[in-house]
């Protein structure tokens, strides 16, 4: 035991930096099913989407937030290991200016996986007749050698989604 | 090298379907490198993150430029397309 505690002390979890976790909690689907071709066509990059449970988007992994929009509905983040990565909440949300989103963080900051980014109100979200289905998708993809995702699943943060070999 | 200025009409400015629709455009013209300026940050158009991170809103004005063989059929293609989708 005084093992474990030496290697899973009470310092900071480390993660391996090719692991990306879901943002959100919810289920998971391929991209492939999102209903528009932006995200579907992996136009944007490859990745997963999640039919979100909660309107809470903690960061996927240790990252730097590249660009949070001003209108809170999207964030794209650089992760340690080079990932760009692009959560987008719901489709067409961009539309909603800002009502429905609470950003947390600022571009340029550094998050540590599980820190709060920002936050939806899914409810306003469906009541404005929009999706809120969420793409989290890796953009540089071509910089790695794959992509292996998991969809078809019930996820929180806790859980690996994507995971990336260079 | 070719050039134009335009300045942006949508409303919504080039969120990411506008973006991921320009970088697909801009990738498609081979031996040509398409520019995107915006107060004197220039990015290439290829690179997506670096693209929606220059915040392009409506009402500013940014400068597409085209270097390579392809210049002039890439200039005419993203002119279309700023026209069409910004």
């Amino acid at each position: 035991m005084g093992l474990f505690d030496k290697l899973f002390g009470k310092k900071e979890e480390t993660f391996d930096p090719n692991h990306i976790f879901a943002p959100m909690a919810g289920q998971t689907v391929p991209v492939a099913e999102v209903p528009d071709p932006t995200f579907a066509q992996g136009i944007l990059g490859e990745g997963i989407a999640i039919i979100p449970a909660d309107g809470k988007v903690y960061a996927p992994c240790n990252a730097t937030v590249d660009t949070m929009f001003e209108t809170g509905h999207a964030c794209s983040l650089v992760a340690e290991n080079g990932a760009e990565i692009l959560i987008h909440v719901g489709l067409e949300t961009v539309g909603l200016g800002g009502k429905c989103f609470k950003a947390q963080v600022k571009n340029g900051q550094k998050v540590k996986k599980g820190q709060l980014m920002f936050e939806a109100d899914l409810e306003g979200i469906k009541a404005a007749g929009l999706n809120t289905i969420t793409p989290v998708l890796v953009c540089n993809v071509d910089d790695f050698a794959s992509l292996n995702s998991h969809t078809g699943n019930a996820v929180t943060n806790d859980d690996v989604v994507i995971e990336l070999s260079k | 090298m070719k050039q134009f200025e335009y300045t942006i009409n949508d409303p919504l400015g080039i969120h990411a379907r506008p973006a991921g629709m320009l970088v697909k455009e801009a990738k498609a013209f081979a031996d040509t490198v398409v520019t995107i300026t915006k107060n004197g940050t220039t990015v290439k158009a290829g690179q997506l993150m670096k693209l929606m991170s220059l915040g392009v809103k409506q009402g500013d004005v940014v400068t597409v430029a085209a270097e390579g063989a392809n210049e002039d059929a890439a200039i005419a293609a993203l002119t279309a397309f700023f026209n069409n989708n910004l």
